[in-house]
């Protein structure tokens, strides 16, 4: 059963991961540099439960709150950069909060024991549910309950013009610009909003896994991070969802017997999928057989 | 004992900093020749930017597995080392043209996300054959000139890195020549600035990008087998980091801009190794990038803007 809850967890916090960039593939810009606001919203919450001794719930709206800030930060210079240019930029900026957590060192003595994070050790010892007595049950239904309104505010966003004003920019920067729409604050926001997601999901993360180390937050997981919204087609949330259960099921659970060639058949899939479907599986067209196959 | 701590309390400040600056200047002139592989796999994302408008994320795991496969046939025929640095860059070519044919080929021109995550799949489908393959354990890679080691006053020159910057320089030149005196050259070029006034003389865009990734290739090879000599280990975990200093070195000379990944490329080999001598490896690598924000907020478009198609 443990198991099962942990799964259902990580596919939790992949969610969040994938609509973090959702929000801003939509508007055409791609970005690596969840990773890097997830690392940040991780270790913020971690610390905070740590070596300030707050609670959680706090901690993670902290850790959130510091995450959007800085991807406000980032934004603006980040997008003035054209396409496939952001792409290095955000895999740089990921790369470097990583190094700067690597070497990130605050060791704190309480109660005889030092805790904090380690440098190049990592940050072990973020035991704030177990700490607490939280079964893993409730851990599950505490970190759902953030996806669900995650999930939810990105539903809403898409079926309101504030998804509309994204996808226009996305489809055609210059015809969204003469109906009078800003692209530059209209792309910060959506880097900002991502910012927000990412830096939840990683406060989630620390303590769901009550040890970091900055091997989790390399490039590949930004990679991830828009490899779910692109694989699950980026006009629905539930492209997102499904994508990650797709992935993670079958990374972790549905091909366990494969062992090592799991993950040349993900990259396979992958490369496969982009052929086959490079909108996504959830693109306006399977969404359209599915609509009219549930009305038949 | 005496001896030694009347001869330390002799030495000036003055001897100190002239101390520093040799092994300094000894760095970055070592980072610099070292410089000439991200020079390398520099010009290769730049030629497929400059062809196809896209970034091929595949690029350093096709370039790292030539250089495996070469010592695999090394090891299986015991052959001389400059054969091992044939077949790496052979093999590399060959992944190229099949990185183009299974990542870009069939994916819509203008849609850039499904190419881009097509060959991130590669590159973990890459990575991970690599891995699976040497059980992932680190393995040695021969290196011409291992022993040179030429001394010039106080400085030390490497003969292994002068051979890798040699190389370099040799396929830089013939690369240049193959693009501006060649028929075929000139085709990559016609792609490079306009796909469809191109088509309409009758070249065939995808012979044409497909020898473009296959060239890439070559030169990725070429790069692949001289990082592993000049360091001397090969591993998959260097496919990454390689990955990204190539992206770093095409962005900071200009997308498309084969002199920009040249002078870029030497340039972040110096400052590396510069970054490495005085903060050492933990920091190293937040240089290098931070030297990359200092060029995206200052001169977004590089040293140089496109260029691969200028005569």
């Amino acid at each position: 059963m443990d198991f099962y809850l942990n799964l259902i967890n990580t596919i939790g916090i992949h969610t969040m991961l994938g609509l973090s960039a959702y929000l801003l593939l939509q508007t055409g810009q791609l970005s690596l540099a969840q990773a890097g606001f997830f690392a940040v919203g991780s270790y913020t919450a971690a610390i905070l439960t740590v070596i300030f001794q707050w609670n959680i719930l706090p901690a993670v709206l902290a850790a959130m709150l510091l995450s959007g800030c800085l991807a406000f930060l980032v934004g603006f210079p980040a997008l003035r950069v054209k396409g496939l240019m952001l792409v290095v930029a955000t895999i740089a900026f990921s790369e470097f909060v990583r190094m700067f957590f690597y070497n990130l060192k605050w060791r704190v003595s309480r109660e005889g024991e030092e805790i904090g994070p380690d440098g190049t050790m990592g940050f072990a010892e973020i035991r704030y549910f177990s700490d607490n007595g939280w079964s893993n049950l409730e851990v599950t239904l505490f970190l759902w309950t953030f996806v669900i309104i995650v999930m939810g505010i990105v539903w809403w966003s898409d079926n309101s013009r504030s998804g509309a004003v994204l996808r226009a920019v996305g489809q055609d920067e210059l015809a969204a610009s003469s109906v009078g729409i800003n692209l530059t604050v209209i792309k910060v926001s959506a880097m900002t909003a991502g910012g927000f997601i990412a830096g939840l999901s990683g406060g989630l993360y620390a303590h769901q896994v009550t040890s970091l180390d900055h091997h989790s937050f390399t490039v590949l997981l930004g990679t991830f991070a828009i490899a779910y919204p692109i694989l699950g087609g980026l006009s629905n949330v539930f492209g997102t969802l499904v994508a990650v259960i797709f992935i993670q099921g079958l990374l972790v659970e549905g091909l366990r017997f494969l062992g090592d060639w799991r993950m040349i058949l993900f990259g396979l899939l992958i490369v496969l999928a982009m052929n086959f479907k490079p909108r996504g599986l959830f693109d306006q067209q399977t969404i359209g057989i599915i609509k009219r196959l549930i009305k038949v | 004992m005496n001896e030694t701590a009347g001869y330390y309390s002799k030495h000036s400040i003055m001897e100190d900093f002239l101390y520093e600056v040799v092994e300094i200047t000894q760095a970055i002139w070592d980072g610099v020749l070292f410089g000439s592989t991200y020079a390398l796999i520099g010009i290769g994302f730049t030629l497929i930017f400059g062809a196809m408008g896209k970034l091929n994320m595949a690029y350093a795991g096709a370039a790292i597995a030539g250089a495996y496969v070469g010592l695999a046939v090394s090891m299986v025929f015991d052959a001389p080392i400059i054969f091992v640095f044939a077949v790496s860059a052979l093999v590399s070519t060959f992944m190229g043209y099949i990185v183009y044919q299974t990542c870009f080929r069939f994916i819509p021109t203008h849609n850039h996300l499904a190419a881009l995550m097509a060959s991130v799949g590669g590159l973990f489908l890459i990575d991970e054959v690599i891995v699976l393959a040497t059980r992932g354990s680190p393995m040695n890679f021969p290196g011409l000139f291992e022993d040179a080691y030429f001394e010039i006053g106080p400085f030390g020159i490497r003969g292994d890195l002068i051979f890798v910057f040699f190389i370099g320089l040799v396929s830089t030149v013939v690369l240049l020549y193959v693009l501006f005196k060649t028929r075929l050259g000139m085709a990559t070029r016609a792609v490079a600035q306009q796909e469809v006034a191109a088509q309409l003389c009758g070249i065939n865009i995808h012979h044409t990008n497909s020898i473009t990734f296959s060239i890439a290739g070559l030169l990725g090879g070429i790069a692949g087998a001289m990082t592993a000599a000049a360091v001397g280990v090969l591993s998959p975990v260097v496919i990454l980091p390689l990955t990204i200093k190539g992206l770093i070195v095409t962005v900071i000379g200009g997308l498309g801009s084969i002199p920009g990944a040249i002078i870029a490329g030497l340039f972040v080999g110096g400052f590396e190794n510069f970054f490495l001598y005085v903060r050492g490896i933990d920091e190293r690598d937040m240089y290098v990038v931070a030297l990359l924000f200092i060029f995206l907020v200052f001169r977004p478009n590089g040293l140089f803007s496109k260029t691969i198609n200028r005569d």
